[in-house]
């Protein structure tokens, strides 16, 4: 085993156990801090992958912003203990049931794919650096570019008409 | 182009009426404005004077059918604007952004007609929904407009998702984002094109609300105050539909017999469950909901058959449904509540606007010489034309024979039913306005081509 | 790395938030499955972005950008569609001081 497949075996493992805790722990707060510790473990795919560009911005933006808006919130409203009533237990086991059955459907379906010898090439390959993104980003690509800035505006104005006090 | 860039500027310029005009009726006016302009430049682009040279780098093509949608959408949100706009004053203390994000949402109509690539229906579509969910719950003191906004948002963040992982599974296989580029082959498609396919046609599904994607429909329509639904319910409606319908004619095409069985089941359901579950309302609001449902039914026909009529169709069924729907909504806006009982002796009080109001549910239920009937009429023979689902098209006639129940239980209450009703007021102009709108569903319920050779002229 | 790792990491996590997402009563908690959900998306589509520059690279030395802006734009949208919803439960909170999904019965007849 190569330094990179240890690495990519550690990651996804973090990964997936602390998806898994977000999604099973009662407790918001905790919620989130596991949710932190999944993005990190994500951009250390990215980095693996050699996108350091995404691997930053993921860590500035997801833990960073919206992350830190979320433990705003639940602060803010007080909600850092557990009242959360629970659905039956039935109607648990059936939702993680029908996903087991799609995830297993889905994987059965790309099991045996065309592309699936292909390598995803880690640690080489300069694509995900930030001058080939920039360059990019502000020349095939700000039509895209200008128009994300209508959607911030209208969130803009929406966070203004929905969050204002009347 | 222009219209997507005009659309923008007149969003921000709403933004700065809130801060600098006070009068309300001013700001009504300059909303008005601004979609007549649209409308106006749309038109002129559709004549090939194009203000805004942009290079669009293969991310949109503003072809004949984009363009004739885009105005389709611009003249339906104009008679929305001067029929229903008096009536937003009543949800908050926001009028100005009210309008600001009604302009947004139509950059995002704008793009999901006019996409070439999937990045800018995703982003098209989330301009449409992210205002969306702000003016569901914009009567910001009622729980119920309350939690509809959150169960949108909830519904429309995890439709996103799934389509996103659509997207993904076929950038995968393909390799561009570019519909037209995607080369999907007919033979041994690959498994990652069939799921991703699938994601997306879920997605899709769910944004334009057929049945089983469906449930969260009436809920949000009835929650949202219900002069955003007749906007939510009409003009985003036929966008979507269009976004969907271009997606699948462009990328997939090719393999169009690996996904009409889907496509045929899901358009059985929606006809069967919205029509026969409308029956049962008692709102006439939420019985309008169910009926958008039904009426989506029909529009998956278009879907479904995939060729030159049902371009035509979808496009003039945009145009009755929304118009028919706009005009329902507007009187609906008079009325105290929403139930079918307050239409009761609705004709003896106002003969005019009941008179206008028949016109309209007619050409829901499509009955002859309205534009309802050539619509559907239109999507059947499409569906014909493409083979093999004769008993799609026989359930779907059965089921518009199901919903004139429904849309006659309305003009049975107005015309045959006693009732003090409630004095409702309207302006000479509110009653010009709907008379126009009437008129135009029965032109072009004669004369269809006035609308469909812009296709091609 | 092979791809379907990748593939099968991703799917893997995309249905461990649809299950949250499914199972779970808190609104704030449903929403972060969501978030889980894009993060599946933006990992598997910088896997596939880097699959196709190594097959592409002789032809087009920046094939697979378009996938890593995909993933930037997905983030844009992610965080405005964050600030609304946050803003959309803080709002109903106020009214109702609960953040309970089921709550949201209250629109059924």
């Amino acid at each position: 085993m190569t330094i990179i497949q240890i690495l990519f075996w550690l990651l996804s493992a973090l990964v997936l156990l602390s998806a898994i805790m977000v999604v099973i722990n009662r407790h918001p707060v905790y919620s989130v801090i596991w949710l932190i510790i999944t993005f990190f473990g994500i951009s250390g795919h990215y980095i693996l992958l050699n996108a350091q560009f995404l691997a930053v911005v993921n860590i500035i933006v997801y833990a960073g912003a919206i992350m830190v808006l979320f433990l705003f919130v639940i602060m803010l409203m007080n909600l850092n203990k557990d009242m959360e009533p629970q659905k039956s237990k039935w109607l648990k086991l059936v939702g993680a049931i029908a996903c087991g059955c799609l995830l297993l459907v889905l994987i059965a379906a790309l099991k045996d794919i065309d592309i699936n010898n292909q390598i995803a090439e880690t640690n080489t390959g300069n694509i995900g650096l930030i001058e080939n993104l920039g360059t990019v980003l502000f020349t095939k690509y700000v039509i895209p570019f200008e128009i994300s800035s209508i959607l911030f505006l209208s969130a803009m104005i929406g966070a203004v008409v929905i969050g204002k006090k009347d | 182009m222009n219209a997507l860039i005009i659309s923008a500027v007149f969003g921000v310029i709403m933004m700065f009426t809130g801060i600098f005009v006070k009068q309300k009726p001013v700001t009504r006016n300059i909303a008005i404005a601004g979609v007549a302009l649209l409308l106006l430049v749309n038109i002129l682009e559709m004549s090939g004077i194009d203000f805004f040279k942009v290079h669009t780098a293969g991310f949109m093509l503003f072809d004949r059918f984009a363009l004739l949608f885009n105005s389709v959408a611009f003249g339906s949100t104009l008679i929305y604007f001067i029929l229903s706009a008096p009536d937003m004053e009543k949800v908050g203390h926001y009028y100005a952004d009210y309008f600001a994000l009604i302009f947004f949402i139509l950059c995002g109509v704008v793009l999901v007609a006019s996409f070439q690539s999937l990045l800018i229906l995703f982003l098209g579509i989330e301009i449409i929904s992210i205002p969306l969910y702000i003016l569901t719950g914009s009567n910001k003191r009622n729980l119920i407009s309350n939690e509809a906004s959150l169960k949108y948002f909830l519904m429309g963040a995890f439709s996103t998702g799934i389509m996103l992982m659509g997207i993904t599974l076929l950038y995968g296989a393909t390799g561009t984002f570019d519909t037209q580029f995607m080369n999907i082959e007919t033979e041994g498609t690959s498994a990652l094109v069939i799921a991703g396919m699938l994601l997306l046609f879920f997605s899709m599904a769910f944004k334009v609300s057929a049945v089983p994607f469906h449930f969260w429909t009436p809920d949000v329509y009835d929650g949202c105050p219900t002069v955003f639904t007749s906007f939510m319910a009409t003009v985003v409606k036929s966008a979507a539909f269009v976004g969907f319908i271009r997606l699948f004619y462009d990328a997939f095409g090719s393999i169009h017999d690996d996904w009409k069985l889907v496509a045929a089941i899901i358009t059985a359901l929606t006809l069967l469950v919205g029509n026969i579950t409308a029956v049962f309302q008692q709102s006439v609001k939420r019985m309008l909901a169910y009926s958008s449902i039904s009426q989506a039914g029909f529009m998956l026909l278009g879907l479904l058959a995939l060729n030159a009529t049902s371009k035509e169709g979808i496009i003039l069924y945009a145009t009755a449904y929304s118009l028919a729907t706009i005009g329902i909504f507007a009187i609906l806006l008079k009325m105290n509540d929403h139930s079918f009982e307050s239409f009761n002796g609705f004709a003896r009080q106002q003969p005019l606007l009941a008179g206008v109001n028949v016109i309209f549910l007619l050409s829901l239920a499509g009955i002859p010489l309205t534009a309802g009937f050539l619509a559907k009429f239109y999507m059947l023979k499409a569906t014909l034309e493409s083979g093999d689902f004769l008993w799609l098209v026989i359930l779907a006639v059965i089921m518009a024979a199901v919903s004139v129940y429904y849309y006659f239980r309305l003009i049975q209450a107005m015309y045959f039913k006693e009732g003090d009703g409630n004095a409702i007021e309207v302006s000479p102009g509110f009653k010009l306005m709907l008379v126009i709108v009437a008129a135009c569903l029965i032109v072009l319920g004669v004369f269809p081509n006035l609308l469909l050779n812009w296709l091609y002229f | 790395m092979p791809i379907n790792y990748y593939i099968i990491l991703s799917l893997t996590l995309f249905v461990i938030g649809i299950v949250g997402v499914l199972t779970r009563r808190n609104t704030i908690i449903v929403f972060m499955c969501i978030e889980i959900m894009l993060n599946a998306v933006n990992l598997l589509l910088v896997a596939f972005s880097k699959m196709h520059h190594i097959n592409q690279v002789a032809t087009n030395p920046t094939a697979g950008t378009e996938a890593q802006l995909f993933v930037f734009f997905i983030m844009v949208v992610a965080a405005a569609e964050v600030s609304v919803g946050l803003a959309i439960i803080v709002m109903l909170f106020r009214n109702t001081h609960s953040i309970d999904v089921n709550f949201l019965n209250r629109l059924k007849h």
